[in-house]
């Protein structure tokens, strides 16, 4: 077992390494980024932005270095200047950048003029990363500072200030889903072909196919707005909590920021994500419990006179859990990414709508953060699935 | 004695049922799931709709009706008399017409995504699982880990950036030109298009690949492979003639159901900006476009909406019917 582990440990090291790589190369292989907007800036505004300008601005963003440094800086903090082994600097004059690139002009195939770079005029060498500001590396936990989201702030404190509330958020729902999926499915599988049944099954394959974002505005569209216009108690439709105090009709004032306001905010995010999950996970549940109740075993508890509830409780549940089990350990990667969708629909400031930020505003820097640990809780999970099985399952054993 | 010859001379079709294909067995379990049915008819309909989408749309989808700006339903224009039958949107256009076109872009794409998807991911899994080996395990590795992964930041991840900067991949010419006929937009818009079909079959591959090299590896064991290679079957016999109809099953169903899927997902990126932009209409960003009205006008956003959640389930039920009559051992 123990170097079964290793092995694993080891893959994972290498699996997270890749895709890294992989996400990395991709946000930073397309031009434009946060110097997207720049360009036009040049030709029309009357400061014009300079050629020295534009390398300190490529600079202060490590666009001027070639990929596979600024990915080994991003990820290690290394290289910081010329390599010194043994009192010797190595590679001390190697180019490792494009300080100013030069361009030229072509026509393209509409015989609209581009231009593309061509060459350089100014080379960036190790020795000139000694002054520069360098994070410690991601492996040191240090994700570099966001470019526009929170300017020149470490992407940790955004990430940390956003933590808490997509863990509240997704918190609640996944053990509302946990509560409610659980005994549904098995009810529904119990009392299979009954009429709670059909009505449970066709809710369930209603609420698979239901899109999140289109449920979420039908939401806020009822609860919000209809709600509100008929004068009825309404709920707030976005936000963790309101600017200022409201009134919610027939119940008074709400305070803003209070305990009530914030428990009203989350309201409709948590029953979008709990309903969705519900009807996904019930079923799996059902599915699988009928599955098991046609086993021999329980069979056998029922011959020997026991009684329903401890077939089904002992008997047959435990075993129907197993396959679920394992597929709720993949909540872990879904808590800490959030849900996108729903965050955004209800402006909840989590992980999920800040990935959505950050994408939207170009902010890599955040973006890569998120993707990262993403991978990493995607890895881990694997292993504690894995792991889980010869648990639940002693006949599977790892070598 | 002469009696007994008399007796019972029953035809062999009195007393047998008739031979059924595998197909008929299958059209028979099928139509027996009522939903399914239903939901097939629905998605005909709405293939119809789209395939005469030119003609059912009395307006040109960028077509700016000025001052008309949400016109009710059944407006007419009067200068040329065409109704707008879904009146029109907050710049005046015309409702319907950005509607039925949007369809037809959506179930465009969803059906090239599934078809590129599924016939990559079998040819890489029918050689996974055929030839085996460190080739097979890295594959394999590979496709559980990216499967494992939260499926839409890896989605919008990709179509920001290649959305954003379209000329990344070249395209050629004739794709986009094909693709703007099928969609019906200009080949320079297609190319939006293009990339989300490319996306989506760069990632809907990963399904199909893993059910074909399970299958694979399971029937490379069955004595009928055994048989058919030695009687001299080359390797791509085997696999076109033996390994390729008996994984179609699972794939069949597994594609129905990223039909749906993929016209959900489209749609999501839309309505999150990062997938088709605006003057080119897809059911997500009109959908995200009623957002901003939904305050005075709270049907708005049911108009688009409907048609993606409708979608979405037909293809679902369509799909279960499938497993039901493909495979009656699945049948839950």
């Amino acid at each position: 077992m123990t170097g079964y582990l290793l092995r694993r440990v080891l893959q994972m090291i290498l699996v997270v390494f890749l895709s890294a790589m992989a996400s990395y190369a991709i946000l930073n292989l397309a031009p434009g980024g946060p110097l997207a907007g720049l360009r036009q800036q040049t030709q029309t505004a009357r400061n014009r932005i300079t050629e020295e300008d534009m390398a300190r601005i490529r600079a202060y963003f490590e666009l001027d270095l070639y990929l596979p440094i600024r990915f080994s800086r991003w990820l290690a903090g290394w290289p910081r200047g010329p390599i010194v082994v043994a009192g010797t600097e190595f590679f001390a004059n190697t180019p490792i950048g494009c300080r100013k690139n030069i361009e030229g002009l072509y026509k393209d195939d509409k015989g609209n003029m581009q231009s593309k770079v061509i060459g350089c005029a100014e080379y960036v060498y190790l020795t000139s990363l000694v002054a520069r500001r360098t994070s410690d590396g991601v492996i040191r936990g240090d994700f570099g500072n966001s470019w526009r989201l929170n300017r020149d702030r470490p992407v940790t404190d955004l990430l940390w200030s956003r933590l808490p509330k997509t863990l509240l958020l997704a918190g609640i729902a996944t053990v509302l889903s946990l509560g409610l999926a659980i005994p549904l499915g098995i009810y529904s599988a119990v009392h299979q072909y009954s009429k709670f049944d059909y009505f449970f099954t066709s809710f369930a394959f209603a609420g698979t196919s239901m899109p999140t974002f289109f449920f979420g505005i039908m939401m806020i569209l009822l609860f919000s707005i209809v709600f509100k216009n008929l004068g009825l108690p309404y709920l707030p439709p976005g936000s963790a909590a309101a600017v200022r105090d409201w009134t919610m009709p027939w119940f008074g004032i709400v305070a803003a920021g209070s305990t009530l306001d914030r428990a009203l905010h989350l309201v409709l995010p948590v029953a979008v994500l709990t309903i969705i999950s519900v009807a996904g996970w019930s079923r799996y549940i059902r599915s699988s419990m009928l599955e098991v109740l046609r086993q021999d075993y329980v069979r056998t508890a029922r011959a020997k006179g026991l009684t329903e509830k401890v077939v089904i409780n002992r008997h047959a549940l435990r075993n129907a859990l197993i396959p679920f089990a394992t597929l709720a350990v993949f909540t872990l990667p879904a808590l800490f990414a959030g849900a996108i969708i729903t965050e955004t629909i209800f402006s909840w400031p989590g992980m999920g709508r800040l990935y959505f930020l950050a994408l939207g505003e170009y902010d890599y820097p955040v973006a890569m953060a998120i993707l990262f640990i993403i991978a990493v809780l995607t890895v881990i999970a694997t292993l504690i699935r894995d792991i889980l099985y010869t648990i639940l399952d002693p006949r599977i054993r790892y070598t | 004695m002469a009696d007994a010859t008399k007796v019972a001379t029953l035809s062999a079709e009195a007393i047998t049922t008739e031979e059924q294909t595998p197909t008929q067995l299958v059209m028979r379990r099928f139509r027996k799931h009522r939903m399914a049915m239903f939901a097939l008819v629905l998605i005909a309909i709405v293939f119809l709709i789209s395939l005469f989408a030119k003609q059912l749309s009395p307006f040109e989808v960028d077509e700016l009706m000025v001052g008309k700006y949400f016109a009710p339903w059944g407006d007419v224009d009067e200068a040329t008399g065409r109704v707008h039958y879904m009146g029109t949107d907050n710049i005046g256009r015309d409702y319907l017409s950005r509607l039925v076109h949007a369809g037809r872009i959506s179930l465009t794409i969803a059906v090239f995504s599934v078809l590129i998807g599924t016939i990559v991911g079998m040819a890489v899994g029918a050689y996974a699982g055929f030839y085996g080996g460190t080739i097979d395990s890295v594959i394999s590795r590979f496709i559980e880990f990216l499967l494992t992964i939260p499926t839409l930041p890896l989605l919008l991840i990709l179509s920001s950036m290649l959305i954003r900067n379209e000329d990344l991949i070249p395209i050629p010419a004739p794709i986009l030109y094909g693709a703007g006929k099928l969609m019906l937009l200009a080949p320079y818009q297609a190319r939006q298009g293009v990339l989300i079909i490319l996306i989506f079959a760069g990632l809907g591959w990963l399904a199909s690949a893993q059910l074909m090299r399970g299958s694979t590896l399971a029937l490379r064991e069955q004595t009928f492979i055994e048989a058919s290679k030695s009687l001299g079957a080359t390797d791509m016999q085997v696999i076109f003639k033996h390994m390729v109809p008996n994984s179609m099953a699972p794939i069949i169903v597994e594609a129905s159901l990223a039909l749906g899927g993929y016209i959900v997902f489209e749609a999501a990126l839309s309505f999150l900006g990062f997938g088709i932009q605006d003057p080119i209409p897809t059911w997500g960003n009109m959908l995200a476009a009623t957002q901003t009205f939904m305050l005075d006008k709270p049907w708005l956003p049911l108009v688009p909406g409907l048609p993606i959640f409708i979608c979405a389930l037909a293809f679902n039920y369509v799909g279960d019917g499938l497993r039901d009559a493909l495979d009656p051992r699945l049948k839950k």
